[in-house]
Formats: structure tokens, C-alpha cells, sequence
């Protein structure tokens, strides 16, 4: 009997483990196989879900939709674009920092606004504020590259390792150190009582004030940190794309994480990496076979989820795999 | 000592008085019972005491702390606990879950970020142990819109009581359960510990006149008869009241 039991438990951590593994190894061993166009696709995918996850925190866990989502993944970028414009600057250790503090920053001054409103309001007063940070971004000369729209002249950041200069492909482990290290804090939080708390916000608000808390301040917090890991992402994106325009920080760019978050499956921690890799490897190939109607593709594709794996394809597929591994692995007694 | 005292409290939504210059005072322990046609102003009554409105005018006062223009999480913090009317758990997530975040609620833990639920074993055990009670700890991993009705109404209950309130509001507690349900929540009503003060708005007048010490009645947001059971089931406006309304054998008791 518990040696039955334990095969069982053994074969169930496989079972559950071998998705993650697969999608680690494939991370890390890939990459080495790819042309550099390759490898940046790859970067591209985990800065935006990265992105897309941080984005969760607030539209899947706390329920609160929020469309300006741009304008803390284009302050980071922007940081950083003008530290290495301005001052020259192009330290990896000082440019990240200051790019995620920046976004938290305005991160905390529109959420001290939008979050006053609710639902419909607060979808569109994020909107708004967003689209105030993009046409500053067009209007003042300071924030642009001379006889431009948009900063250019980046490059991949410096490491403050002497031998190591960075190119593609150590730019993109990198890229992967970093999504994996704050991905696991992400995850700490998302388990967390807080974590629990802006569940329970989503599901029944005055349910929650009722029960003792300060929603008000709890989504807040979420704000403020989900901000700061945008900006991150845009931290990362500036030294992936080598230049930002203010189209990163509009609407056309809030729109990517809500579409990456709700095709992979909102609110489970790893759907938003599933709708990410999705758009982005769709994009590509969709753009290389019809450089004009990529994004009917696309919006094809975001129908037919929506109609027929409605959580996600994230976790249609997790469904998928926990029944067929049913079916390999389970001892029978 | 008293519980609760309201002193001339109205509100108003947009010219009409739902509740109208009311003031009463319940004492602790008490078993308060609310009734009255629908529309009288019950349920603003317990959201303006819970916080969930504020009053056009009006103090309250809770335990002498005047509470007037505190949000409802702060009075939580001072000891109200609420149990809702319509089901407002949290249905999507497990009876687990919605006994942790309500254990939480009142907790200072409810902050922490970066140490993960399971690690909280002294929460997990109380949550358990409510559970127990209440019996519901085999379904803990269901979420709760897989409960029955009558589950979910116990449920309700048993976290409103997992809050070691100092006084339980109860919004309809019987409401669109059966018999034997509605039984089974009169009889936890009933064991509460003595010092716990509750107040109840229902229909169900056999259940009202079971456990209540004391009754008021609210018509169009006017408060028109205070009193033990038996004074007001031979009020005479009450009667009145009731009478046209709906069936006046089980409301006014003798006809």
C-alpha cells in the first residue's frame, strides 16, 4: 500500500513538473540553436511576458482593468533612453533601478487618481493619463532624439564586467535571468495573503470591507508594483529594440498585455507567458507570410480563444496535459 | 452598557427618506430584531450601521466610539461583523479561501507580500477548526458556487462569526432556505456566546420571534414600535401595518 502511495505521489510531481521543466529548458537551450533573429524574437517574447504578467497582477488578480498600462512600460523605457541620451549614462545597475522607480513613481501618481473610479472609470481614466504621458512624449523636445519622434542611439547595457560585452545572445540570458528572478517574486506575492486579498477584491469588494479590509490601499499597493515591473519590462525592451517612440506608451501598446493576459488565461499565474509566446511567435510568422494583414490573423486567432478555450489557452492546454498525463502515468491499484 | 447607539439617522437618495430621523440604542447581548414591509428601510438601516452608506445626518455610536464617518473596514476592526443578504461570498474562490481572507481581514498579517498563505499555520489551523464546526471542512476545496443554498448560507454565518465580532449584523439569514436549514441557523443564533450583540433583518417571522429579546418595527423609514415580542405582535399600527400586506395570521400572531 505505501509503496503504491508513494509511486503515485512520485508520478503526480512528474506529471505536475514536467510542463515547467520543458518550458525551462526550452528558455535556456533554444536560443543557442537560433540565428540572432531568432534570439531576439525570444527576447522580445520574455520581455513582453514579462509585461504581460505584470499587467496580471492588477486586470487578473485585483479585477481591475487598466488601459494605461503603456505608460509604465514606456517610463521605463524612457528612463533609460534619456540617461544614455542626456547624461550618458548606460550602467545596467543604475538604468534598471531608476527605470522601475520611475514607473513606480507615476505609477503611484495615476493611482492616487484612477483608483478613486471604478470599473468603466477606471478603465478610462487610466486611458487618459496614459495618453497624456504620450503626446508629452511628442510635444517636448527634451524628450527626444534631435530631429525625431522617439529616442534613438541605445544600445545593449553595460554590465560593469569588464570582459563581458553583450550581444544577442548573452543579451537575451540576461533578459532570462531577469524574468526569472522577478517572476519568482511576482509568484511569492500572487501565494501571499496579500495575494489572496486582491482575489478576494476581485471577486466581491464590499464583501472584502466588510471582512476588515482597506481595499482601497490593497489595490493601490498591486498598482504601484505591478507599475514597477512594467517599467522593467520597458527597461528591458529599450535595450532589446534600441529605440522607444511615444507609441510606447499609448493605447496600441496598453492593448498588448490585456490581449496577452486574456488569450493565455487571466488570473492563473503563467497564462499571461502562454498568451505572450502565442501573440508573439503568431506576430512574426503571420507578418512574414502577409506583411499587410498580419493582424487579421491575429484577431482571428483571439476570437477563436475567446469561443472555444475561454480561460485561455494556458490553461486549456494545462487541462490537456493533466488528462493525458492521466493516461501514461498513473498506476493503477 | 450600549452596544450601538443610533441617534436621529436619515437618508435620503435623491428625496426620498429611506430611513427617516430614526434613533435607538441596543445594549450588549442583545438579540435585536429589525422588521418591516419591504421597502421600510431595513437594508439601508444595517448598511448605514455597517458603513457601507453614510448617513444624510445622524451620528452612530458603537461601543461609545462615535463611527459615523468611518468606512466600513475600520469598523470591522472595531468589532462589527456582517453577514450579507443577497450571497456575497466570494464565489469563485474555495471555502478555504473565503474562510482565510476573512480570518486575515481582521489580522495585521493581511499586508504581508512576500511569505507565502500556507506558511500561516496558526491561520490555517483556525480556519480548519471553523470549518469543523460549521461542518463544511470536507468541502474546503470546492469553490463556493459549487455549495448548496443552504451551505452557503452557513457559511456566511460561520465567518461572520470567525471574526470574534462584538456584535453580528445578520441581513435575512433565512431567506430561500428550508425549513430544517432555517432551523439549523436559528439554533447557531442561539448558542452564541452571551456577550455577543446581534442585530437581524428578516422575514421570517417565526424565526424573528424565536431568537430576538427585542423588536423594532420600520415602516417607509419611520420607526413606529419598539418592544419585546409579545408587545409588538399585539401593536395595534403593526397589525395594521402587516395586515394589508400579507398573510396576517403568522405576522400579528392571534387573529
Amino acid at each position: 500500500m505505501e509503496t503504491i502511495k508513494q509511486d503515485k505521489e512520485q508520478v503526480r510531481w512528474i506529471s505536475r513538473s514536467a510542463p515547467y521543466l520543458l518550458g525551462v529548458s526550452v528558455l535556456v537551450i533554444t536560443p543557442l540553436f537560433l540565428d540572432t533573429y531568432g534570439q531576439g524574437l525570444m527576447t522580445r517574447f520574455l520581455i513582453f511576458a514579462f509585461f504581460a504578467m505584470s499587467f496580471n497582477i492588477v486586470f487578473g488578480y485585483a479585477g481591475l482593468l487598466s488601459l494605461g498600462h503603456a505608460a509604465f512600460f514606456g517610463a521605463g523605457g524612457y528612463t533609460v533612453a534619456l540617461l544614455k541620451l542626456h547624461y550618458d549614462v548606460n550602467l545596467f545597475w543604475i538604468t534598471a533601478p531608476l527605470g522601475m522607480l520611475v514607473a513606480a513613481f507615476i505609477a503611484a501618481l495615476f493611482g492616487i487618481i484612477a483608483l478613486r473610479a471604478s470599473g468603466i472609470y477606471f478603465l478610462l481614466i487610466t486611458f487618459a493619463l496614459g495618453q497624456m504621458l504620450y503626446s508629452l512624449a511628442w510635444n517636448v523636445k527634451w524628450l527626444n532624439s534631435k530631429g525625431m519622434q522617439g529616442i534613438t542611439g541605445i544600445s545593449f547595457p553595460d554590465l560593469g564586467i569588464a570582459v563581458l560585452t553583450l550581444d544577442t545572445i548573452s543579451f537575451y540570458y540576461v533578459v532570462l535571468i531577469v524574468f526569472v528572478l522577478s517572476s519568482a517574486l511576482l509568484y511569492r506575492l500572487t501565494i501571499s495573503p496579500f495575494g489572496l486579498s486582491l482575489e478576494g477584491i476581485r471577486e466581491g469588494e464590499l464583501r472584502m470591507e466588510a471582512i476588515g479590509y482597506n481595499t482601497w490601499f490593497l489595490k493601490y499597493v498591486a498598482f504601484v508594483v505591478s507599475g514597477a515591473f512594467a517599467g522593467l519590462a520597458g527597461v528591458l525592451f529599450v535595450y532589446y529594440n534600441f529605440f522607444i517612440s511615444p507609441n510606447h506608451l499609448g493605447i496600441a501598446t496598453s492593448f498588448l498585455p490585456m490581449v496577452m493576459a486574456i488569450m493565455g488565461g487571466l488570473g492563473t499565474f503563467l497564462g499571461p507567458v502562454v498568451g505572450a509566446g502565442v501573440f508573439i511567435f503568431v506576430e512574426n510568422y503571420a507578418s512574414i507570410l502577409s506583411p499587410q494583414r498580419w493582424p487579421l490573423v491575429l484577431g482571428t486567432l483571439f476570437v477563436l480563444t475567446i469561443m472555444f478555450a475561454k480561460e485561455g489557452i494556458g490553461v486549456y492546454l494545462w487541462r490537456l496535459w493533466t488528462k493525458w498525463s492521466h493516461y501514461f502515468g498513473s498506476v493503477k491499484n | 452598557m450600549e452596544a450601538l447607539k443610533i441617534d436621529g439617522l436619515s437618508k435620503q437618495f435623491g428625496g426620498v427618506d429611506a430611513v427617516n430621523n430614526v434613533s435607538f440604542t441596543v445594549n450588549v447581548g442583545e438579540r435585536l430584531a429589525i422588521i418591516g414591509p419591504n421597502g421600510a428601510g431595513k437594508t439601508t438601516m444595517f448598511n448605514l450601521i455597517n458603513g457601507q452608506l453614510s448617513p444624510t445626518s445622524g451620528r452612530i455610536h458603537f461601543f461609545g466610539q462615535d463611527v459615523t464617518a468611518l468606512p466600513p473596514h475600520r469598523r470591522a476592526h472595531l468589532g462589527q461583523a456582517r453577514a450579507f443578504q443577497a450571497i456575497s461570498l466570494l464565489q469563485k474562490l474555495t471555502v478555504l479561501q473565503n474562510t482565510l481572507l476573512t480570518i486575515n481581514g481582521t489580522n495585521p498579517h493581511r499586508f504581508v507580500i512576500f511569505r507565502p498563505m500556507k506558511k500561516f499555520e496558526d491561520v490555517l489551523q483556525k480556519a480548519v477548526d471553523i470549518l469543523k464546526r460549521i461542518h463544511l471542512l470536507e468541502k474546503q476545496d470546492e469553490s463556493v458556487s459549487n455549495l448548496s443554498y443552504g451551505e452557503q448560507r452557513r457559511l456566511e454565518i460561520g465567518l461572520g462569526l470567525s471574526m470574534d465580532p462584538k456584535m453580528l449584523l445578520l441581513d435575512e439569514p433565512s431567506a430561500g432556505l428550508t425549513k430544517e436549514e432555517s432551523a439549523e441557523i436559528i439554533s447557531i443564533i442561539k448558542s452564541l456566546k452571551t456577550g455577543i450583540t446581534v442585530l437581524i433583518v428578516d422575514h421570517d417571522m417565526d424565526m424573528v420571534f424565536e431568537v430576538a429579546d427585542r423588536i423594532l418595527v420600520l415602516h417607509y423609514g419611520q420607526l413606529i414600535a419598539d418592544g419585546n415580542p409579545e408587545q409588538i405582535q399585539t401593536d395595534q399600527r403593526v397589525r395594521e401595518i402587516y395586515m394589508g400586506v400579507e398573510d396576517a395570521v403568522d405576522y400579528a400572531g392571534t387573529t
